[in-house]
């Protein structure tokens, strides 16, 4: 038996391990379909997922998490070496917190070593940056994962101890600290999504969007439930578990999205796709689907989730002092801007890689992906339905985890209503189809695309000019000047880098020239620096017996 | 009952009226504007015969398009259409009062614009990128200042309808006051961009390197293009619908009350013919802004809404 000398190890299910299995299980069944059912890395990734949600005890939870962190580096390095070296200090960065924060008395110590542990596992800002180098790194089959499965579980782990296992001791500030954490990883993740140029990148800065409005929508719940308001937590908890189950759904379908187009054109770079639509038309129409989540777009599964969490903000901006007033109403400015920029990005992700023309030989060439592909994102966007169409149903079926993360919680109603909304645009597309063909000219004509009177381009250029294309990094050019150069500095680097990757790397030159200048000494140095060290010494101790 | 079907019967009064008068609203501004430049202006129906015309010419698709091309018209119409049926006009407590959320209105407007900008894109050629560029950025800092802007609505009122809203500030205890006016600034710097009008965007400018709205639809033609006229008609008449509602909702109808429609009919009519000639004379006193100014446009906007929280709260502090 392992575990603990003479304790053991104790799994159990509860409501919110079944949620987060439930999350995880259409995307591990989509990867292993697409791509990866015959690795054992993969497999043990897995596994150490369903350790952690599974886990009674706290070294259960850590066995899991650190399986899961070991063998995710496994597969990042198998995928790329560069990112694989800052991910695994990233990894160790983030057991050293939580081991320490579990096995602490509840208190804030043991929640900012936990929001500092997980939240650096979920890429929450300000140590986000690892999470848009290294997810894209792996084959598309365990970037989904990654991407939809392993920043959830961290995120299951703040929500397990900062509700249930230290629940008792919860203290307001620690929502404020998951809230300021979330906005900024809004802000950061939907403007890198929107300025980055790599189709898988894109998604990674995404993911830390997501995750940003999770940890704001838990933020809320937690101060909340600090604040004895059980109505608004049951919100805001309703807002960032659906956002969370979305979210698992339409990241890993992008994701094998992404690893079939590397596949078909055998790159990712936006600046060099267009016009896939036409060569893989089944994959281009799960993609938008899928889009439309990203975009947090009405009739999409995105939409509820950010309903709930805007009506939660709004609800939250009512209560508390003038400095919670002004910090509402700011997180929501921030939520807005976010809401924006992913939509914009989402566009810009479907409009440069799969409308308009080719941009290479390889796109114009792209084959439709393969068909296993094809069934796990399929499998992926059903399970997207009944979240688009139905977000009632869904809310309903995760109301005892509410009410076992907040206790007397008053779950509300879900004022969003997608489905009369969806009857009602489809009848109103329709009485608009059907006018324009009962009153309008029937027909049409295919004919070269006008461009402001530009001349139509020579024979052997199928596609047109290739230079007066658009390409994705001009689209985001009005955005990067305004945007870009303010929150990300001149060199347009992410702050998380500027501000704690440089810093750290810096040190680490200083100590190995150190080291090197020990190593380089001369005999005479040594002794010189032995003797110095024992002067010391001898003077430390005689002062300490005068005093 | 009788209630419901005078309700059902209002709201239909009210989809007619809202579809079938916007794009009279267009031809009155146009006309409105020459007058006020001194050139007579086109006849204010010219609008519907444009569309007329243009739903009975031949689509000419560009051979780089993809099959969705002829799906983004319809996307963007009925979104937009949506928000018609969901705002109210004339009256409230129209049927669909209990689904006008603003944050649902608001994401309705998103789909719209995803729309546009995916048609933009579609063909792949330079304008229509350029446009949806700009719109994007836009659309960015416009989306945050009315998130706050409705931030302060739900804080007064209460309620996060738009119906509700308009209820509680036409016959509850409101009264005037700073933060309302703050927002009302907000809101029509947020309107004048959502409706691409100067000085944001000129919907008659003829250059295309200058243009936003219309620089993405450049490649359509025939009854797509139409639709999306449409569609822009439709936004304006939403915006002016829906800061009628919210600013000045004085003499609206009650839907399940047949006496008060006649009243609510005329100050309707009325609010938008003051909100047009505001619009005229707004045009024709400033010009278009540079690209890169309209985001400190909207930057004092979003500012004007945040204020507005602030003068709120200060309000409610000095008041209890």
């Amino acid at each position: 038996m392992v575990g603990l000398p003479g304790r053991g190890m104790h799994l159990g299910i509860d409501p919110l391990s079944a949620l987060f299995l439930c999350l995880l299980a259409p995307q591990v069944l989509a990867a292993a379909i697409a791509a990866e059912g015959k690795s054992v890395a993969f497999w043990v990734f897995v596994l150490g997922m369903v350790l952690t949600l599974l886990a009674a005890d706290s070294f259960a939870l850590i066995l899991g998490f650190e399986l899961m962190s070991a063998a995710s580096w496994l597969l990042v390095l198998r995928g790329d070496r560069r990112p694989a070296l800052l991910y695994a200090g990233i990894a160790l960065f983030s057991g050293a917190c939580l081991i320490p924060a579990v096995f602490l008395p509840a208190g804030g110590l043991a929640f900012a070593l936990l929001l500092l542990g997980a939240g650096a596992k979920a890429g929450l800002a300000p140590l986000h940056s690892w999470l848009p180098r290294a997810h894209p790194a792996p084959s598309a089959g365990v970037s989904a994962v990654m991407s939809g499965g392993m920043v959830s579980v961290a995120l299951y782990v703040i929500i397990r101890y900062g509700f249930i296992v230290f629940g008792n001791a919860v203290q307001p500030w620690w929502g404020t600290a998951l809230m300021a954490a979330g906005a900024a990883s809004v802000l950061i993740g939907a403007l890198r999504a929107m300025l980055e140029v790599e189709l898988k990148t894109v998604l990674a800065c995404s993911t830390v969007e997501h995750m940003g409005l999770i940890a704001v929508g838990l933020g809320v719940g937690l101060r909340a439930r600090a604040l004895d308001d059980p109505a608004l937590a049951s919100l805001a908890l309703q807002a960032a578990l659906l956002c969370a189950l979305a979210h698992a759904l339409f990241k890993p379908l992008l994701f094998l999205g992404a690893g079939a187009v590397r596949h078909a054109t055998g790159t990712t770079s936006l600046d060099w796709l267009g016009g896939l639509m036409r060569g893989m038309p089944k994959m281009g129409v799960l993609m938008l689907a899928g889009a439309a989540g990203m975009a947090a777009l009405p009739l999409g599964p995105g939409f509820a989730p950010e309903f709930l969490l805007l009506h939660a903000v709004i609800a939250a901006a009512g209560l508390g002092g003038v400095m919670g007033w002004i910090g509402f109403t700011a997180l929501l400015a921030v939520l807005g801007l976010g809401a924006a920029l992913a939509l914009a990005a989402s566009v810009r992700m479907i409009g440069f890689g799969f409308l308009g023309r080719p941009r290479s030989l390889h796109a114009a060439a792209a084959e439709e992906a393969d068909k296993f592909t094809l069934i796990g994102m399929g499998i992926l966007a059903m399970g997207c339905v009944p979240l688009a169409l139905t977000p009632g149903l869904v809310l309903r079926a995760i109301a005892p985890v509410i009410s076992q993360l907040v206790p007397g919680a008053l779950p509300q109603p879900l004022a969003y209503a997608p489905l009369p909304l969806a009857v009602l645009m489809a009848g109103l597309a329709a009485v608009a189809f059907f006018a324009l063909r009962r009153f309008g000219a029937r027909g049409e004509r295919e004919v070269a695309a006008w461009n402001g009177g530009f001349g139509k381009p020579p024979i052997w250029l199928p596609f047109g000019d290739p230079a007066t294309q658009p390409i994705a990094s001009g689209f985001a050019e009005p955005v990067r000047r305004v945007l870009g150069s303010a929150l990300l500095g001149p060199a347009g680097l992410d702050p998380g880098e500027r501000f704690i990757l440089a810093p750290l790397s810096r040190l680490r030159v200083r100590l190995t020239r150190l080291a090197e200048w020990v190593r380089r000494a001369t005999i005479r140095q040594r002794l010189a620096f032995v003797f110095a060290v024992l002067v010391m010494f001898l003077l430390a101790l005689g002062l300490g017996q005068d005093g | 009952m009788l209630t419901l079907l005078l309700r059902c019967v209002a709201s239909l009064l009210h989809a007619g009226l809202m579809l079938g008068l916007a794009p009279l609203l267009i031809g009155l501004v146009g006309k409105f504007r020459a007058r006020l430049l001194g050139r007579r202006g086109p006849v204010i129906w010219q609008p519907y015969r444009d569309l007329w015309k243009l739903i009975h010419k031949i689509p000419l698709i560009p051979d780089t398009a993809t099959e969705l091309y002829k799906i983004w018209p319809f996307v963007g119409f009925a979104a937009i259409a949506a928000v018609a049926l969901l705002v109210p006009g004339f009256a409230l407590n129209l049927v669909s009062a209990r689904y006008s959320d603003f944050i649902t209105i608001i994401g309705l407007f998103a789909l719209s614009r995803a729309a546009v900008m995916l048609a933009g894109l579609e063909t792949g050629f330079g304008f229509g990128a350029a446009g949806a560029g700009r719109d994007a950025l836009f659309s960015i800092f416009s989306e945050a200042a009315l998130l706050v802007v409705v931030l302060v609505f739900g804080l007064i009122a209460g309620d996060p309808t738009v119906d509700g809203t308009a209820t509680e500030f036409g016959f509850g205890q409101i009264g005037v006051s700073v933060s309302l006016g703050f927002a009302l600034v907000a809101m029509l710097a947020v309107a004048v961009t959502e409706t691409g009008r100067i000085p944001v965007d000129n919907p008659a400018g003829h250059l295309e390197l200058a243009m936003v709205h219309e620089a993405m639809l450049l490649e359509y033609s025939g009854r797509y293009l139409a639709l999306f006229q449409y569609a822009a008609a439709l936004r304006l008449m939403i915006w002016f619908s829906l800061i009628a509602t919210l600013f000045f909702p004085f003499g609206m109808a009650q839907a399940g009350n047949i006496l008060s429609w006649p009243l609510g009919l005329l100050s309707w009519l009325a609010k938008l013919g003051v909100l047009t000639v505001a619009l005229g004379l707004f045009e024709i006193s400033t010009a278009k802004m540079r690209v890169f100014r309209v985001p400190e446009f909207l930057g004092v906007a979003l500012l004007l809404g945040l204020l507005s929280a602030i003068f709120l709260f200060v309000a409610g502090r000095l008041n209890g």
